[in-house]
């Protein structure tokens, strides 16, 4: 017995399908309502990270905290063993905001191979995919799938098929998953206290992470795509619920300087 | 720019490229070989090319395209015109014509626009090839398209015809069947939906009856006039029917991806006899090899059986016996006293077999 596929990909294959069969057997639908259910599910762990965040950020503002960092900038040994102990006396995990992150990290694993794996399309695929599915529900009535949304065909990457202006593909959802990861990356990334060099990879991030997840977008089938452009929204929107977002970030200003400021 | 900076893209852009790898693998994870033989050579198209094999000895005589090149492969069934063409469907969406003698190129049909999965069926002057992109086309011995038949599914297998050519059947994932006028391309008729998709190929027999096996785990059987359903059968375990039956002497044979295998009356739907599998997750997508008194079939876990016709095995062999690595699914073929396996996940492309299941040769194209 396969573990991953007992716990995670039969699961999620079958309840993408399920979903699918509920919505009129729109695919694309049945994306969207299965990433909002997943980030709903993993929200507490959501919520779990982005308190330790918080709480560490807090932590790295204390009068403490920058006085070890000065007492001890030239001893990297015993300034890890004073910030060690600062954590046990603050109460604060330093591991506490990418636990929650690496738990997601299977789910979001197993939800591409999911997308992935229920649109089938050739023969070993599709025999794959028979392999995954539970018997208790009529999945040979729904196989295969309707691959189509709006103008995607999910099965394959945008730049085969797009729509295209002069040869030349427009990359619609490229730009809208650019568009989505930028967004979520300066809502959501807190102004950063650790200096120059914190400040620094925080920017980089902010700029390569949304180019990086674009050019995934347009390499791989549009499925995973549109999970992505849910995805973000849905963090957004989460972030926006538990009122953590930094409206502020946007401010063009902010984007050479934001991060240096604190 | 900082050294950290650098750095960082440098490790963005890795990512990237080995994600991208990773996306292109998928995406050229596709199907098993297409067999075709005559007297003297099997065809065997395989990824990224096609290969012509001397029955004799197994030796290779020509490939196409002498490079490979990975925008152009090969999955489906060759078919051999009169004419001396080998007709190939690509995963790139050409159907090539081969001389065969040569393996050279003689035309390419570039009309459609999605890939080719299934075999093209060729007569005395037209050649009809479904595409992924739900067209049937049918073209002439020269590669100039004659009409184009619109279904609302892809088809994945090789049509049919009449013993005298007035219609063709083509088999549907829509979950129907489809019977076509070859003259001009009209419908003249569609089956109900069936339950599930109709993967294989239909057998037809000279009564005016068609048979389908479809994913819906039925084996059903249609009059070919209107395609009303005559009868249908149901598998054990509702396992899901990949190929089509094959139909010898007024039985058909065929098994399901539960790993059973059936003989069922053609005439009246009634089970003659079923062969369980051997073990858990056995899997026959391969339609049977039927020949004089023997029954060939094969399976998942790359073992080729010898049945008698009454389902008694007499033996078994495997592609791969001392790493059992190898799969089959591509159905068996015979020429010359030969029993011809494309097995994959393993060296051999094709291997040979005597009738007693004794090696004769196998096939492994040189790097």
């Amino acid at each position: 017995m396969n573990i991953w596929n007992t716990l995670i990909l039969d699961p999620m294959i079958n309840s993408l399908i399920w979903i699918y069969s509920g919505l009129g057997e729109n695919f694309g639908l049945a994306i969207i309502v299965f990433t909002i259910l997943v980030r709903l599910i993993t929200y507490p762990l959501t919520a779990s990270q982005i308190k330790s965040t918080r709480n560490m950020q807090e932590l790295q503002k204390s009068k403490k905290w920058q006085d070890i960092q000065k007492k001890y900038k030239n001893d990297r040994e015993k300034l890890a063993q004073e910030q060690m102990s600062l954590y046990k006396e603050m109460g604060v995990s330093p591991f506490g905001s990418c636990l929650p992150t690496l738990i997601q990290f299977p789910i979001i694993i197993g939800l591409y191979q999911a997308i992935i794996r229920a649109l089938a399309v050739t023969p070993i695929q599709l025999l794959e995919l028979t392999r995954h599915l539970y018997p208790f529900y009529n999945a040979a009535a729904l196989i295969p799938l309707n691959n189509y949304f709006l103008w995607m065909d999910l099965s394959q990457p945008e730049k085969d098929y797009g729509i295209a202006i002069a040869g030349f593909t427009i990359p619609i959802l490229a730009i809208l998953v650019v568009g989505t990861t930028f967004l979520q990356s300066r809502l959501m990334t807190p102004p950063s206290t650790t200096g120059e060099q914190g400040a620094n990879m925080s920017r980089a991030m902010n700029l390569y992470m949304p180019l990086f997840m674009g050019y995934l977008a347009y390499t791989f089938p549009s499925g995973l795509a549109l999970y992505f452009v849910t995805s973000n929204l849905v963090g957004i929107l989460q972030y926006g619920i538990m009122g953590r977002l930094d409206w502020r970030n946007l401010i063009p200003s902010r984007f050479s300087s934001g991060d240096k400021k604190e | 720019m900082k050294r950290k900076q650098y750095i960082f893209i440098l490790v963005f852009i890795g990512a990237a490229v080995m994600l991208s790898a990773c996306a292109g693998a998928a995406n050229t994870a596709t199907s098993w070989p297409g067999l075709t033989v005559n007297d003297q050579y099997a065809y065997v198209a395989y990824n990224t090319q096609v290969y012509a094999v001397d029955l004799t000895n197994g030796s290779e005589v020509w490939r196409y395209p002498a490079e490979a090149d990975n925008n152009i492969t090969f999955y489906a069934d060759p078919e051999l015109t009169g004419e001396g063409q080998l007709i190939t469907g690509s995963y790139d969406s050409n159907l090539y014509s081969l001389d065969v003698e040569t393996g050279r190129q003689v035309w390419v049909f570039p009309d459609a626009e999605n890939r080719y999965i299934g075999a093209a069926l060729v007569d005395d002057s037209s050649i009809f090839a479904p595409a992924a992109d739900e067209n049937l086309y049918s073209l002439d011995l020269d590669g100039r398209l004659q009409w184009t038949f619109n279904t609302e599914g892809e088809s994945w297998a090789q049509p049919i015809t009449d013993d005298e050519c007035k219609c063709l059947f083509l088999s549907s994932m829509d979950h129907s069947v489809y019977a076509i006028d070859p003259q001009n391309g009209t419908e003249k008729w569609r089956s109900e939906e069936l339950g599930g998709a109709v993967v294989g190929t239909p057998a037809y027999n000279n009564d005016g009856v068609l048979y389908v096996g479809t994913f819906s785990g039925q084996l059903f059987a249609l009059n070919a006039e209107n395609g009303a359903v005559i009868w249908e059968f149901t598998t054990q375990e509702e396992g899901w029917i990949w190929s089509g039956p094959t139909l010898a002497d007024g039985v058909l044979y065929f098994g399901d991806l539960s790993g059973y295998l059936y003989a069922v009356d053609a005439e009246t739907g009634t089970q003659i006899w079923q062969r369980d599998p051997e073990q858990d997750e056995e899997e026959i997508v391969g339609s049977p090899l039927v020949m004089d008194e023997s029954i060939y079939f094969a399976n998942n876990f790359g073992y080729l059986y010898k049945l008698s016709k009454d389902g008694v095995k007499i033996w078994e062999v495997n592609v791969d016996p001392s790493n059992g690595n190898g799969k089959i699914y591509t159905s068996p073929k015979s020429s010359n006293g030969l029993i011809l396996v494309a097995p994959i996940q393993v060296d051999n492309l094709l291997v040979a077999y005597n009738e007693d299941g004794t090696k004769k040769w196998d096939f492994i194209p040189a790097e």
